[in-house]
């Protein structure tokens, strides 16, 4: 696909090593000098009739430091993923609309030198239009999205990561109607977003975070705007189908929503959740604004929040919060909690009490392991921040952190199941479950099944919900109190990132009947035990109030099997199921089309996927319940609807 | 309070009505389709489900049994369900329980608001529901302020019928076969009753769908489908014909049953889709 690629010779990297590993330099003006060398050494690649540019052809560059330099920079701080910027989102809607120039008078030194070489790199497409656009801001929809690919790429070469769209469908509207008004057709606007959507996929296999595909390369589409106006516009829909079209992994839809947004919408989203690529996500506004209000940030900024690199909410230009720095497992502060203490407490509330006070001690240890935090410079994403007189590495407007709180569902079912059974029927005593869960349950396999198929699960039992109400103010009022080394707050999420799986592996058998190292669920879903469910509970369950406290992000994930998307009528219900869970006050939402690959897996793995829910014809069964040649007749149909 | 014989709720179904409809399976049916994919609807006593590849023989069922059964539950089963909870892999299932008028709608209810929400409701399925009048009538009546439908065979005495259906705000009914001999050789039972019932529906004006489960080489000629296009010609309240793809799936669960699923018809083949006979006297018709 790209012939271009190329590794820097020997040669090259030894000179270009010898110019920005010098620790005699700041940090800052060596990243700027490296993004510059980078640049230059890209070749400039342009295929016959392609109208959006950029290819990458240098394969890795070095690094800015001397060997054995970061380690010493890194001793005794706090180092966050790569230690870079990353997960943040660009203003680029003032960058596309002013250019580089005016920002070059009021940015550093070293954003001036990373101005310059972005702006020479541009030049040597040797497109007028581009070369002012980048200069004094775009004018039309084609430039502007070249403008855009530029400004990204060398983003991406700026060794800044997880580089967000953000809200795409507004900032490029007004390129869009300019040139839709000099006579640029429906079609033609359609053509061009798609090539340009494809163009987030030419570089992407050099883009990797902690799985391929992971590159934060996602885009929010809808909302509101300053106002608290619907922003939806034409070019919402235009998105919608390009990646309806394009059937690609990049960019990642995001959609904004509330409780006015129209049905038709909706079922565009569900048209692209239908090709089983797992987006659009949707984001609630009327529940996520009201709650970054709450959280401090300005009406203004709220109402432009945009999705980082997975879900967690974050505000272009301004923020520099590091949304998924730490976590919470809620799932194992509960286990722990039980294992330790349930002897002790008399009551129930005790022993919430004691869950309450174990995950303040949690959060604020990890609070405190994180400071002082190393960050590289980024003095070309300082550039495309609204504030661009110091380095965003520093900070910016909004200095936050995010902790995921992972196996929410997982927390809630062991509390709701020993509420049950310990303190309120009183048939198993804090010995007994003490023993079957040390033992994984082969002590007593009777307890262990009980626990698991008929103890209380959230998604199904209305007796979990009051549970869930106050696990969530609790982990709210732990980290409310908390203040990273930035003065910036803490905010609870309901995510659950990479840590669903490391926070599973560690953990014993817990009160829910879960096993010893089996998974938790993923973000803000009903455990993996829960059965005899459908789609209609588990939103009813999982749209709780406390959302608005726990807000950092975190979606519910519902997985339908394809059929249901089959005809156009399984569509427009599936758009409705979401517009309810919005409706209900549910925040975030993620639908997964049920694909062949996962059954595949299932038939090999059938334990871990327990819980898929197959629609076989007018029924729906657990597939691994069928028997294995009918699972091979289904796993046939689907590859024919794919 | 009324108790019913449910095999299976469904919040979530799509195809079963307008909107989100949560679906009520009712156990036991007087007709015996050849295609029929809901075997455990057959009978009305709660019977045990296993799943032959989850087994892994270990016997903790046999050893919990109260009343010896062995490998697969018999005669001798009463569906006490000991089996289930021995089981350590999760492989059995009752299918079948009695519950109360009251417990199903409030089952239902618990959802009530998504289902409001996307102008949807409760539809009562099975088996054959009109073979649990008392229930279902008692159930919609708790279930007041929601849209109800019921999807039956129509095979079942007149006031029965109509005692049910006038309880609905939506009749979705098979039509599977137009010729009484036909119809008696792959259903198990003649189908005066059912033309009766479609009769008296029509007559009644209740909102109501036609429904052909269309099965290749049995009921997907064009002989066959203009005779039902006939039988429903006029009918003012009918709001559309639906047209269901037969599925290579359907004997999923006879093996489960311990029974065996021999359809004797070629259930490779493409069943024919004619949608003329219908089109051609004004009737909308989907295929589903």
């Amino acid at each position: 696909m790209n012939e271009h690629r190329r590794d820097l010779t020997q040669e090259e990297r030894a000179s270009v090593e010898r110019q920005i590993q010098d620790p005699a330099q700041p940090l800052a003006q060596r990243a700027a000098l490296r993004l510059k060398l980078f640049l230059e050494h890209e070749q400039i690649v342009k295929h016959p009739g392609e109208r959006i540019y950029a290819w990458r052809t240098i394969r890795s560059f070095p690094d800015i430091y001397a060997p054995g330099e970061r380690e010493k920079l890194t001793a005794g701080r706090y180092v966050h993923e790569q230690g870079r910027v990353c997960n943040i989102s660009s203003n680029w809607e003032g960058v596309l609309n002013g250019g580089l120039l005016p920002r070059r008078e009021k940015t550093t030194p070293e954003g001036r030198t990373a101005i310059d070489a972005v702006i020479a790199y541009a030049d040597r497409y040797e497109d007028e239009a581009l070369s002012r656009a980048i200069r004094c801001g775009a004018k039309g929809y084609l430039e502007a999205l070249n403008m855009f690919r530029i400004l990204h790429f060398a983003l991406w070469a700026s060794n800044v990561y997880h580089n967000t769209v953000g809200r795409f469908d507004q900032y490029m509207e007004p390129f869009l109607k300019a040139d839709r008004e000099k006579g640029l057709t429906y079609d033609e606007a359609l053509s061009l977003t798609e090539e340009f959507f494809l163009s987030f996929n030419r570089d992407s296999d050099l883009y990797i975070g902690m799985q391929q595909g992971d590159n934060g390369q996602s885009l929010m589409l809808g909302g509101c705007d300053r106002d608290g106006k619907s922003a939806v516009n034409p070019l919402t829909e235009i998105c919608l189908k390009a990646s309806l079209h394009n059937r690609r992994i990049d960019p990642k839809i995001n959609l904004r929503v509330d409780k006015n947004t129209p049905l038709e919408l909706y079922e565009l989203g569900t048209q692209l959740t239908r090709q089983g690529l797992g987006f659009p996500q949707y984001a609630n506004d009327d529940v996520i604004i009201p709650a970054l209000v709450d959280m401090g940030y300005a009406l203004e900024d709220a109402r432009n929040y945009v999705v980082a690199a997975c879900w967690e909410f974050i505000i272009p230009g301004v923020a520099m919060d590091i949304p998924n720095i730490g976590a919470v497992s809620l799932a194992g502060v509960v286990a722990g909690v039980i294992r330790d203490e349930l002897a002790s407490c008399k009551a129930y509330e005790e022993l919430e009490a004691k869950v309450r006070g174990a995950i303040a001690a949690d959060a604020e240890n990890t609070c405190h392991g994180l400071a002082p935090l190393f960050l590289e410079p980024a003095p070309y994403q300082t550039v495309l921040m609204s504030d661009v007189t110091h380095d965003v590495s520093e900070g910016a407007k909004y200095n936050n952190y995010g902790f995921h709180g992972t196996g929410f569902a997982t927390a809630v079912d062991q509390l709701a199941a020993v509420k049950r059974y310990v303190f309120d029927e009183r048939t198993v005593t804090p010995q007994t479950l003490k023993e079957a869960l040390d033992s994984d349950f082969e002590q007593n396999p009777g307890l262990g099944r009980m626990l698991r198929e008929d103890a209380p699960k959230l998604g199904r039992d209305e007796e979990c919900v009051p549970i869930a109400d106050r696990l969530l103010e609790n982990f709210a009022d732990a980290l409310s109190p908390l203040r990273n080394e930035r003065g910036g707050r803490v905010r609870p999420g309901t995510g659950s990132a990479m840590y669903y799986l490391w926070h599973s592996k560690n953990l014993g058998a817990t009160a829910d009947g879960r096993r010893a190292g089996e998974p938790l669920s993923a973000n803000f879903s009903p455990s993996l035990t829960l059965r005899d469910a459908g789609p209609l509970s588990v939103i009813s369950a999982m749209a709780r109030p406390g959302l608005k406290r726990v807000m950092n992000g975190g979606p519910l994930t519902l997985e339908l099997h394809d059929t249901v998307f089959k005809h156009p009528e399984g569509v427009t219900k599936v758009a409705q199921l979401v517009k309810a869970y919005i409706a209900m006050g549910g925040h975030q939402l993620q639908l997964n089309a049920v694909s062949r690959e996962q059954m595949l897996d299932a038939q090999q793995h059938p334990d871990a996927h327990r819980n898929l829910i197959v629609r076989v014809w007018g029924w729906s069964g657990h597939f691994v319940q069928l028997d294995k040649g009918y699972q091979d007749q289904i796993i046939q149909r689907v590859s024919y609807n794919a | 309070m009324t108790k019913g014989i449910v095999f299976d709720i469904e919040e979530f179904a799509v195809y079963d009505g307008p909107g989100i409809r949560s679906v009520i399976f009712l156990k036991g049916c007087p007709l015996r389709c050849a295609w029929c994919h809901n075997p455990e609807g057959f009978i009305k006593a709660p019977q045990r489900l296993k799943s032959r590849d989850l087994c892994v023989q270990c016997g903790a069922c046999i050893a919990a049994c109260p009343l010896g059964c062995g490998w697969e539950a018999g005669e001798k089963c009463v569906a006490c369900g000991e089996c289930v909870k021995a089981c350590p892999r999760g492989a059995l299932r009752i299918a079948g329980r009695e519950m109360t008028s009251g417990e199903a709608a409030a089952r239902i209810l618990k959802n009530a608001q998504a289902l409001k929400l996307s102008g949807g409701g409760v539809t009562f399925s099975g088996g054959e529901a009109l073979m649990q009048p008392d229930f279902v009538v008692e159930t919609r009546g708790l279930l007041s302020g929601l849209h109800a439908a019921i999807e039956t065979s129509g095979y079942a005495d007149a006031a029965v019928f109509e005692r049910v259906v006038k309880a609905m705000d939506l009749v979705m009914m098979d039509v599977k076969l137009a010729d009484g001999a036909a119809h008696k050789t792959w259903t198990g039972a003649d189908n005066r009753l059912i033309l009766q019932n479609l009769a008296r529906l029509i007559e009644m004006g209740i909102p109501f769908r036609a429904r052909v489960p269309l099965i290749p080489g049995v009921n997907d000629t064009r002989e066959n489908l203009t005779a039902t296009a006939r039988l429903l010609e006029g009918a003012k309240a009918l709001e559309r014909v639906e047209l269901l793809g037969y599925n290579r799936a359907a004997g999923a669960k006879y093996g489960q049953l311990g029974l065996t699923y021999a359809p004797g018809f070629p259930e490779d083949q493409a069943p024919n889709r004619y949608t003329e006979p219908f089109i051609e006297r004004g009737m909308e018709v989907v295929t589903l």
